[in-house]
């Protein structure tokens, strides 16, 4: 018999050689914790993402946008599938099921990104979630891919190839508005406006908090939310910029000394409050909604369970 | 008579004429369900349920997109316009299909019954005399094979479900059933069977259907509230309920902005 | 125990590309009955994707190894199993003026013989002369 010290010594020896820890494997109890929140979390924020940019299915102005619009929103609600399913592997000795962690949204035990509490106000704002929020979300997704977690990379390889449609999808009715008429342009100049900040909020604090610390020690995470902000900037700065359209901060440069982007701070404290607290524009209508599809079609789940025993 | 091309069927003003409105007719029926079912994206019973009905919403929508590019073909209006800035009352759907949502019993119900019916319809012209009209009907009716298969599952677990489930199963049925008539309705149809646009009958299609249905209601133990009636409000004729003008307003909305612009 | 579970099934989801493919695991659902994790295994795992047959396992049908026992092991020379334990015969095949062959070259020669016109455009020596 191992001692508990040998056993954790083991396993980080495994983290340590770039190994892949599997759901059946024995994990330390903070190991799994940490992923169930953070899987959790991307999880539950794929579900909600869906609803910005579903405002907009209905009203999306030609067949092939509403196609693939609905598209676009039908694979985040499967990316949200993928994801709890791993969650729910995890969570299994805890005694939580899919149930507990869709019920856990509105229940608050669980938060979901800032740019999801945001409202979608124009057709301009929708294509820009499917440019800047998907492509902030690739970024970070992409990092995940070298997770020491096995499961949870395999998934994101799935959702990763996915997103390469939703890159497209995003940049196409951008640089439809980009070239479009002086109202197009417009519209979309405010969507960057009103979206630039919680974009860069949404990769989280410059400082490493004591969990990212802790994500970081297991190789959850590889890298840290200032250096993916950074790798972000790198990408869709100049990408933005080509469009002539202008991004709302004054002070935003690069810094070739330091060799890095220099920001000005989004209202940390403003947003912090909207994830923690469901404090933003749309965050109390959405959990709502979210709710309502829950517990509405309760009966629809109970009765399939009663088919099922009848059919036995 | 067989023809390939639209350039042909429009020099028979007559036969353009029966064609055209009969493809209003598919294409509104398609736009207007596959509108509806994209409505319970994220809304759906479980997860899993929502990412495979929202395949049944896209498909209906590219059926649509499919008939409005033959219209466009045949002279109408691209097929953008016609399904985004025409008004209700040029509408030719049946009218149970603009309906809200209500519950998942009644999109369910609803669903079935106007799968079941679309796929007879869509035999009925899988070897018409529009030959583009054919050849898609035959790729359809295979994407259509998931959605009965889909919708009658739900339909008879539902139901043999009993309890709560059965009681709004029925309650939508009953809900449903005044609005069927319309839905069988073919508007000059006469012309259609007459140049061989379809080669079924609404009257033979409508009793197939009635005999089906009839036999999924008796399996997941339902019951069949009667026959079903006559055309009261006609959609196929323009005649539409305040929730098709409440679609189009929502539907169009971005596009009315600047119907010029590209988007 | 079954009777009073209020959640669904685990189903392990298997899709088969081609006929030329095994099935391969490509993830997990939740679902109330076969029949359903099926239909929805279609559309979650297969909305881009190809295939020629689909399964759904009840996960609890599943027997698997651990990862963590040494049930792969092989920690002696088996390379006798393997092309890479003959390297030997090129050596001794050049002795008498042969080359080594690999059995790609026996499937693409049978699949040559069987379409002329494909013998004409894959000969090695024509694609090193262009």
């Amino acid at each position: 018999m191992l001692t508990e010290e040998a056993r954790f010594q083991a396993f980080m020896d495994r983290i340590n050689r770039g190994e892949k820890i599997e759901a059946t494997d024995w994990m330390p109890e903070e190991y799994r914790l940490l992923l169930i929140k953070l899987i959790h979390m991307h999880g539950v924020s794929e579900i909600m993402g869906a609803y910005p940019e579903k405002e907009w299915v209905p009203k999306a102005p030609t067949l092939k946008r509403k196609l693939a619009i609905m598209a676009k929103v039908q694979d985040e609600v499967g990316h949200g599938q993928l994801l709890l399913r791993v969650v729910e592997d995890l969570a299994a000795p805890l005694n939580k099921t899919r149930e507990d962690l869709i019920e856990d949204i509105y229940k608050n035990k669980v938060k979901f990104h800032n740019v999801f509490h945001m409202e979608a106000r124009s057709w301009a704002d929708a294509g820009l979630i499917g440019w800047l929020v998907d492509g902030a979300a690739i970024t970070i997704q992409a990092s995940l891919l070298q997770s020491s977690y096995g499961p949870y990379a395999r998934v994101l390889k799935r959702v990763c190839a996915e997103e390469s449609f939703h890159m497209k999808h995003g940049e196409s009715i951008i640089l439809a508005l980009a070239t479009g008429t002086p109202e197009q342009r417009k519209m979309l100049q405010e969507a960057l406006d009103y979206w630039w900040e919680s974009l860069l909020f949404f990769f989280g604090p410059r400082e490493i908090t004591p969990a990212v610390d802790r994500m970081l020690y297991y190789r959850i995470r590889v890298l840290t939310n200032e250096e993916l902000r950074q790798k972000y900037l790198d990408k869709y700065v100049p990408r933005i910029q080509s469009l002539g359209i202008k991004i709302p901060d004054p002070q935003l440069r690069f810094d070739r000394e330091k060799n890095c982007w220099v920001y000005t701070d989004p209202d940390w404290d403003r947003f912090s409050r909207m994830v923690h607290f469901n404090e933003g524009p749309k965050s109390r209508e959405r959990v709502e909604m979210r709710r309502q599809a829950h517990e509405d079609q309760r009966w629809v789940r109970e009765a399939l369970l009663r088919a099922r025993k009848q059919a036995v | 008579m067989k023809i390939e091309q639209a350039s042909v069927a429009k020099s028979n003003p007559v036969y353009a004429e029966a064609l055209v409105n009969w493809l209003y007719q598919l294409a509104d029926d398609e736009l207007v369900i596959g509108h509806r079912d994209s409505e319970w994206l994220g809304m759906c019973p479980d997860i899993e349920g929502d990412v495979a009905f929202s395949s049944i919403a896209q498909d209906e929508v590219g059926h649509a997109n499919f008939y409005f590019t033959l219209l466009h073909e045949l002279g109408e209006k691209d097929p953008d316009a016609l399904a985004f800035s025409r008004p209700a009352n040029s509408r030719r759907n049946a009218l149970l299909l603009e309906h809200e949502n209500h519950d998942w019993a009644y999109s369910v119900v609803r669903h079935m019954f106007y799968d079941l019916w679309d796929e007879l319809r869509l035999k009925a012209f899988s070897d018409s005399s529009y030959f583009p009209l054919s050849r898609g009907a035959a790729r359809m009716l295979r994407e259509e094979y998931y959605h009965s298969l889909h919708m009658t599952t739900w339909f008879v677990q539902l139901g043999s479900a009993g309890g709560e489930a059965k009681e709004k199963m029925n309650a939508a049925i009953r809900k449903i059933w005044p609005d069927l008539g319309d839905l069988f309705y073919i508007d000059q149809e006469k012309m259609l069977l007459q140049f061989g646009i379809i080669q079924e009958s609404s009257a033979s299609m409508k009793e197939k259907w009635e005999e089906q249905i009839k036999g999924l209601v008796q399996k997941a133990g339902l019951t069949w509230p009667g026959p079903v009636p006559g055309v009261q409000m006609n959609g196929r004729l323009g005649e539409h309920s305040d929730d098709l003008k409440r679609l189009i307003e929502t539907m169009g909305e971005v596009y009315t902005l600047d119907p010029a612009a590209k988007w | 125990m079954a009777e009073n579970k209020k959640d669904f099934d685990i189903f392990e989801v298997f899709v088969q590309e081609t006929h030329l493919d095994s099935h391969i695991h490509v993830g997990s659902l939740v679902a109330a009955s076969p029949d359903l994790a099926m239909q929805m295994a279609r559309e979650n795992f297969l909305r881009r994707d190809q295939a020629v047959n689909l399964w759904v396992v009840s996960r609890s049908q599943i027997t698997a190894t651990s990862y963590e026992s040494p049930f792969f092991s092989r920690e002696m020379d088996k390379t006798y199993r393997e092309v890479s334990g003959y390297t030997e015969n090129g050596r001794l095949w050049r002795m008498f003026k042969e080359k080594d062959m690999d059995i790609e070259e026996i499937v693409a020669h049978v699949r040559e013989q069987s379409n002329p016109v494909a013998q004409e455009e894959e000969k090695p020596e024509r694609r090193e002369s262009r």
